[in-house]
């Protein structure tokens, strides 16, 4: 066994102890198990928008795709009688296929063009969830219970859901999609005269992002049982989606999850000290990252582990 | 309903012609814009339930301390991005918007507060039509400032250079304007103008430190309406957002709610029809 592959292994059993951890713990503290959710539905809200960025597309649509996914889940359970689980599965779709209007729709925006306007698709949902008769409007939905209301099994599920995207992330890093994505990212123009199927890729990256975005949105819905459009559509789902990958590093797998853990356990800890303001930390952290560090926590890590071992940061590098 | 449309767009114009400013002449889209006329709403307001003083005579005060504000802002930090990608400015004002946003909240909470002027309710009649006071001195006082702006632009020295230095930096450079002091000079101007429609507000509208978003994506519409980086177009521009969301108010029904989302969609439909704007 190498110092690398035993490096790994023990990482490993770390993540799978600190995950492991909070149902241990169920019985007498229900608030970690709580905790624990919270930042498992970040950290896959920030994974799923990092696939999306890596084809150069930084949306703030994120909450429109979470909004779409909880709204469909909740109605079609609670009108149509479909089961829980079903009715998540729904909202990914129905998040999926606004994503791909929505890509067709900005195919040809770039930079700060694509952001307004992928700020102002998802405000007019909002809107327009405002307005319609049957999505309660301003008042919100009541909504069932994901597994009957059992912690510990619903933990599990989220836990499962990052666990598909980590894994479909993963794969995007190690195949062909990686240097399509990258390419398109880079110079869409060149992309496109090697060869690149620029708006295949730029589409089917919107559609996989918003698919996670959506069940996740449904699963906040089912789990924390009420949703309206001021929530679930808030500019703040977008900004803690966007803010957790730039500060963990861009385009990587761990980078947005260590970003989401950090930046929700900070959340947590300004919460309960200063109350009210306690999203400055957002703020405060996006600002200091672009000005300071505009590669991340990850390009932090490579470059001191590249002085520590004198080696070159190679696969961060080519993330960069 | 046009009168209240026109009226409506006074305010919308002044606060975009600064944003405007700030696209255009700095090149940075700055996000944090609406914050810094939701600070100085509470200026005004707090300047006004201290002191008495009223908005409207308050308005240099105000527009100073808000220009020293974003002068700070682009010494810290904008100054340090002028050169880096498009996307990094953007989210670094995001950065700075939010920041702020949740500092007002800290310092000073959320409710909304309402300044109550003497003449707050009064109304004159314009033939058939009743419109209130704060709102026609508003509109008159914005456009003023908007129309003091294009002159300034258009006629002073300040003006030219600034000009200059948006259509070639290196160029004014080289003919000897000081580029960084004009930066700095604009975007101060710029959050100034975003400070005095803030502190017009007060005489509106209740304050809370919730507001700044909302005009920040008013302006973003009336700027994409008007063509990124389009001074004079935002005038226009702003007319045909307060016309059409004045329109919408009074001809759909619940039409309230959907005025909320009339820029929305506006933005959406120039972007996606006309991307350089409508106005030029």
């Amino acid at each position: 066994m190498t110092g690398r592959t035993l490096g790994r292994a023990l990482v490993g059993a770390a993540i799978a102890a600190a995950v492991l951890l909070p149902l241990a713990f169920q019985g007498t503290q229900p608030y970690y198990l709580q905790l624990a959710i919270n930042v498992l539905i970040s950290a896959t809200l920030a994974l799923s928008w990092d696939l999306l960025a890596r084809t150069g597309q930084l949306s703030l649509a994120h909450a429109a795709f979470y909004g779409l996914g909880a709204y469909t889940s909740v109605l079609l359970t609670t009108r149509a009688g479909v089961p829980v689980l079903l009715g998540m599965a729904a909202g990914a779709l129905v998040a999926s296929a606004a994503a791909v209007l929505l890509g067709f729709l900005t195919l040809r925006l770039r930079g700060i063009y694509f952001a307004i306007a992928t700020l102002a698709f998802s405000e007019t949902l909002r809107v327009i969830t405002n307005q319609l008769p049957f999505t309660g409007r301003a008042t919100g939905l009541i909504a069932p219970a994901l597994l009957g209301g059992q912690r510990a099994a619903q933990y599990l599920v989220i836990l499962v859901i990052l666990v598909v995207l980590v894994i479909v992330s993963g794969w995007i890093n190690r195949s062909r999609w990686h240097f399509a994505f990258t390419a398109i990212r880079t110079n869409e123009e060149v992309a496109a005269v090697i060869g690149v199927d620029v708006v295949r890729f730029k589409v089917l990256a919107f559609a996989i992002s918003a698919c996670f975005a959506g069940v996740v949105g449904a699963y906040y819905a089912h789990v924390f049982l009420f949703i309206s459009p001021l929530e679930v559509y808030s500019l703040a789902v977008s900004v803690g989606a966007l803010v957790a990958p730039i500060f963990g590093g861009l385009y990587t797998t761990a980078g947005p999850l260590i970003g989401a853990v950090v930046l929700r356990a900070g959340e947590e800890l300004l919460r309960s000290t200063v109350g009210g303001g306690y999203p400055i930390i957002y703020g405060f952290l996006l600002a200091v990252v672009i000005l300071y560090m505009p590669r991340g926590l990850a390009g932090l890590w490579s470059a001191a582990s590249a002085r520590l071992f004198r080696r070159r940061p190679l696969r961060e590098a080519r993330a960069g | 309903m046009v009168i209240f449309g026109v009226l409506r767009s006074g305010l919308y114009s002044l606060t975009s012609v600064g944003l405007a400013l700030a696209v255009g002449v700095v090149g940075i889209v700055n996000f944090a814009h609406g914050e810094f006329l939701m600070l100085g709403a509470f200026l005004g307001y707090w300047l006004f339930f201290s002191y008495g003083l009223d908005p409207l005579a308050a308005i240099p005060i105000g527009a100073a301390v808000v220009f020293l504000l974003g002068a700070g802002v682009y010494r810290l930090g904008i100054q340090r991005v002028l050169r880096a990608p498009e996307l990094n400015q953007m989210l670094l004002t995001f950065g700075i918007s939010i920041f702020l946003q949740n500092l007002a909240i800290i310092l000073w909470g959320g409710d909304p507060r309402v300044a109550t002027v003497s003449y707050k309710a009064s109304a004159v009649s314009l033939g058939a039509l009743t419109v209130g006071v704060p709102q026609l001195v508003v509109f008159a006082l914005a456009m003023a400032l908007t129309l003091a702006l294009y002159a300034v632009l258009g006629g002073t020295r300040i003006g030219k250079a600034m000009r200059a230095v948006a259509q070639n930096r290196l160029g004014a450079s080289l003919l000897g304007i000081e580029v960084d002091r004009i930066y700095l000079l604009a975007f101060g101007l710029s959050t100034a103008l975003a400070g005095t429609a803030g502190m017009m507000i007060t005489l509106q509208l209740s304050v809370s430190p919730f507001i700044g978003l909302l005009y920040t994506l008013k302006a973003f519409a009336i700027i994409v309406i008007a063509g990124l980086g389009n001074i004079n177009g935002v005038i226009y521009a702003s007319l045909v957002l307060g016309l059409s969301e004045a329109f919408v108010e009074f001809y759909v029904p619940q039409g309230g709610g959907w005025a909320e989302g009339v820029f929305f969609f506006l933005i959406l439909l120039v972007l996606l029809v006309r991307p350089r704007g409508l106005f030029r």
